[in-house]
């Protein structure tokens, strides 16, 4: 029962987090604020992928996830295909550990 | 409606990495207490991959209060996300936003904002692929706290590059002119800088504001990089 509260408090705040901003901005914005929002995606995007290529245990390091998110993004660049993007980088990462990489 | 299937089936590539991780998280839950049925109401209640396995780890030394102010904290990125998409949402009622507002995962939202950026972007599609993400995670979760022990950890597997290599397929939505090109430069620089000098998710948080921003001043000081 006191693990359902504390599921709660934490479903609470994180719905928090995701509707906050979307009723926040649920009007006509300024257009200064609204050309800003236009490139959070791209930003975001490129947050979440360049660490986890590049540093995946907080560090820089180019490893098998660095390569892998190359080839990826060759795939990325020419296919514009989330599953070949997916496909192509998992194989690379299982090719080069096989080749003991 | 047929926007509906467009956004549960765009998330069919994304489901292994989340079902993977499910697991994972599911095992853990076990070994720090958790029921099948507990582990399960938390991914169902909270669907929030890292807030989780953060929580998970705190369980056993940490008191309600820390792990939820943790989960805030964790989860904060979420405005952003939720900031960006907001301006496509403003036409619907606002029982919509509340609904599109609660499974929306980084990758969902992912899927959804790429597809706006083309034009081809709906509340149906958001929902969709909100409602695939939300079905494989709890799945996950359930599966890996009833099977338990055997499960060996996703990244072995090189599963925790499904997510990039996903959220890179969809960054290139985004890459239609030199501006877009160096926010992705700006924020994924500022990301692996970030990621060793801050903890937890504030790399991406910082590396989204200020890569934004890089888009607003080039835009600015070289307007001919707009759609060039």
């Amino acid at each position: 029962m006191e693990k359902l509260v504390i599921f709660a408090g934490m479903a609470l705040v994180t719905y928090f987090t995701r509707y906050a901003m979307i009723a926040a901005l649920g009007r006509e914005v300024d257009p200064l604020l609204r050309r800003w929002l236009r490139y959070v995606p791209p930003a975001v995007l490129a947050a979440l992928v360049v660490p986890a290529a590049l540093a995946p245990q907080g560090n820089l390091e180019i490893g098998l996830r660095a390569w892998a998110a190359l080839v990826g993004a060759v795939i990325a660049w020419r296919t514009r295909s989330v599953l070949w993007t997916i496909l192509g980088g998992l194989a690379t990462f299982w090719l080069l550990r096989m080749l003991g990489a | 409606m047929k926007d509906l299937w467009r956004g549960l089936l765009a998330t069919l590539p994304l489901a292994p990495g989340v079902v993977a991780f499910g697991l994972l998280y599911g095992v853990m839950a076990r070994q720090v207490g958790f029921s099948p049925w507990e582990a399960w109401a938390m991914s169902l209640l909270v669907h929030a991959g890292s807030a989780q396995f953060t929580a998970i780890g705190m369980w056993a030394t940490d008191g309600a209060i820390p792990i939820i102010l943790t989960t805030l904290v964790v989860n904060l990125r979420h405005l952003l996300l939720g900031a960006s998409v907001a301006p496509y949402l403003r036409g619907l009622s606002p029982l919509w936003r509340a609904l599109l507002a609660l499974w929306m995962s980084d990758e969902s939202y992912a899927l959804a904002i790429a597809e706006y950026e083309r034009g081809q972007g709906s509340h149906l599609y958001f929902l969709g692929a909100n409602a695939g993400i939300y079905l494989a995670w709890p799945a996950g979760g359930l599966a890996g706290a009833l099977l338990g022990t055997a499960i060996p950890d996703p990244s072995q597997y090189g599963l925790d590059l499904v997510f990039p290599l996903g959220f890179l397929g969809l960054l290139t939505a985004f890459l239609k002119d030199r501006v877009g090109v160096a926010v992705a430069v700006a924020a994924g620089g500022l990301a692996l800088v970030g990621t060793s000098l801050l903890p937890g998710k504030w790399a991406i948080i910082v590396a989204g504001l200020m890569g934004s921003g890089v888009g607003l001043l080039l835009e600015e000081v070289k307007p001919t990089w707009k759609n060039s």
